[in-house]
């Protein structure tokens, strides 16, 4: 991750784009080559690896454990409902400047970005929304175990292992996949009378369930506005280029989940609107061909273990 | 007396809510807003006014109704970073007093106050001339004296924020006003605890296209689908920033951007009146 831009370079990247021709000879509507795994990590309850060439590498692993419901004292709001709790960390070694504290204020930036975008709650924290279906689309509801008792909670951590340009899009496309991969244990819950639950986890491996509402998941499209263009997926060099950024969610619908302006620049409203059309439209293909591959990995390991051969995961020889 | 003893009554009650009669909880299937006075597009009435901080630069104070912040603006002064860079930094720092919030918040700056301090300077930071104060910092100091939904907060203090910076004779391109919607569903929400008549009769409710309440508070937050926060530049027809969360559909986004701007428009009037007034006092 440079810090800095020549002003020649930045002349290079500019007009380049204005041609609609990119330093590695992309349009500007055009993304790299996504490479996308899951299950890369067993200790976890579904796990997604997303590689940008170019660089950008991302692991996010989902963790599902018990925990207390969290209820809102005065709406009474959310004791029926799971939680989802999301964290972004970049790793030193992925970049000079991500040494000490520096990675600090993008970790926070990114964590508040998917807690935003992910969660069911709305930007407000101490307002938990009565809205039934939030951005994140996924069923909160079928996560709780005991009403006003326990429920699942899933952790979403993202960890970024190389920096390659457009961390937030590869971000959520890991947790997509990462959700898109969890199996939760089913629980039995036994009733005591009284008002009193007991409930058990079952142990079988067999007897998972995926998380409802997971095709309905959000990915984010980054456009940069460099010059009076927009472009996706930039590289680290172009994004120092950046104006202004825009942060598109959409789910396969095509509905809006969330939109968040970044860098330091102001976009004209008509231009705006235009862009969030054109991350809507991305957006959705983008979703497609994720699905797809998913389907594809999850039938081909389906398949395996019926035949009763051992999946093997490419996991970070995946290039 | 026996102290070791508890010595209160036997029995005991739940604290009476100090409700008039017939009051009742506003919900999004009224036909009102929670203010009755508003209409949807309506905001609440600002009251801006500046330098009611006398050690800084430059400050400002705004009230849209239960939502109050001061802002204060200290510099340019020489930048703590060391390192030599061509253009000023803008620091923008924003604490929610701890009894300013229905949960009582903390000293430190939490997670989402560092986050907004983060959106805060990008909603800014194009309308100043940073290039002219190099080696510098502006440091811009919010604090939320009372939250009336976090939407009109976050939009009160950019624009609170960007006429503190022009009352301390920052250059700037223009000023930045701050405007906030959210998305309300019309119909019954599913999510509702009680099944009322209503439900029978508006069974395609949730279906229908969300209401937007311009710079809706706290109360109808409650019941957002989604909500935007805008900040626009005037006279330069720019969007400085833009936040939106929650589901929508596009058309619903577009409406609300368009009705924003509008809205920021508006307020940018009551800027200007608040900045002519101060160069009066100073004469």
């Amino acid at each position: 991750m440079p810090g800095l831009i020549s002003p020649a370079e930045r002349d290079y990247i500019l007009k380049g784009i204005e041609c609609n021709i990119r330093a590695d000879g992309r349009q500007r509507a055009d993304y790299r080559e996504v490479t996308l795994e899951t299950g890369v990590i067993s200790q976890t309850s579904g796990s997604a690896r997303v590689r940008i060439a170019g660089g950008t590498d991302v692991l996010v692993s989902v963790k599902a454990e018990i925990g207390p419901v969290q209820v809102d004292p005065e709406t009474g709001d959310g004791a029926d409902k799971g939680q989802i709790v999301c964290s972004v960390e970049c790793a030193p070694s992925a970049s000079q400047q991500f040494e000490g504290r520096g990675a600090d204020d993008l970790n926070n930036e990114l964590t508040q970005m998917m807690t935003r975008f992910l969660s069911n709650s709305t930007s407000n924290p101490s307002v938990s929304s009565t809205a039934s279906a939030g951005a994140g689309g996924i069923n909160l509801s079928k996560l709780c175990i005991i009403p006003g008792q326990q429920c699942w909670i899933l952790f979403v951590d993202a960890l970024v292992l190389d920096y390659g340009g457009n961390l937030v899009d590869a971000v959520f496309m890991g947790a997509r996949a990462a959700i898109y991969d969890t199996r939760i244990p089913k629980t039995e819950v036994q009733d005591l009378g009284d008002g009193q639950f007991e409930f058990e986890v079952l142990d079988d491996a067999e007897d998972t369930e995926f998380v409802e509402g997971r095709e309905n998941m959000p990915i984010c499209v980054t456009l940069n506005k460099i010059g009076a263009r927009h472009i996706v997926d930039a590289s680290p060099l172009e994004e120092l280029c950046t104006e202004a950024r825009l942060v598109v969610a959409v789910n396969r619908s095509g509905e809006l989940c969330g939109q968040q302006k970044g860098h330091d620049g102001g976009i004209e409203p008509s231009l705006l609107l235009e862009m969030i059309q054109f991350g809507k439209t991305t957006g959705q293909t983008l979703i497609k061909q994720l699905d797809a591959r998913l389907q594809e990995e999850a039938d081909a390991d389906l398949a395996k273990r019926q035949r009763g051969e051992p999946v093997h995961k490419l996991g970070f020889f995946a290039q | 007396m026996d102290r070791k003893r508890v010595a209160g009554p036997e029995l005991s009650v739940a604290p009476l809510v100090e409700y008039p009669r017939d009051h009742k909880r506003w919900t999004p299937q009224d036909e009102q807003r929670h203010d009755t006075k508003r209409q949807p597009e309506d905001m609440r009435p600002i009251y801006l006014k500046t330098g009611l901080i006398n050690q800084a630069n430059g400050s400002a104070y705004i009230e849209l109704e239960k939502t109050k912040l001061a802002c204060g603006v200290y510099g340019p002064r020489p930048g703590k970073r060391t390192g030599f860079s061509g253009h000023g930094v803008l620091n923008c720092e924003i604490k929610f007093a701890t009894f300013s919030c229905a949960k009582r918040r903390g000293h430190m700056r939490d997670p989402q106050e560092k986050e907004l301090s983060q959106i805060l300077s990008q909603a800014l930071t194009p309308a100043v001339r940073l290039d002219l104060v190099p080696k510098s910092t502006i440091d811009i100091f919010i604090t939320v004296l009372e939250s009336d939904g976090w939407g009109s907060c976050v939009a009160a203090a950019i624009t609170a924020a960007s006429v503190a910076l022009a009352h301390a004779g920052i250059e700037m391109l223009d000023l930045v006003a701050g405007c906030s919607a959210a998305y309300i569903p019309s119909g019954p929400s599913i999510a509702s605890p009680t099944p009322s008549a209503t439900d029978a009769t508006n069974a395609t409710g949730p279906s229908l296209a969300p209401r937007i309440f311009m710079d809706a508070d706290l109360e109808e937050e409650k019941y957002e689908q989604g909500a935007i926060v805008l900040a626009y530049m005037p006279s330069l027809n720019e969007v400085t920033h833009m936040l939106q969360s929650g589901k929508a559909e596009g058309s619903i986004v577009s409406q609300s951007v368009e009705h924003c701007v509008e809205a920021c428009n508006k307020i940018y009037a009551v800027m200007h009146h608040a900045l002519v007034e101060s160069v009066g006092e100073n004469k």
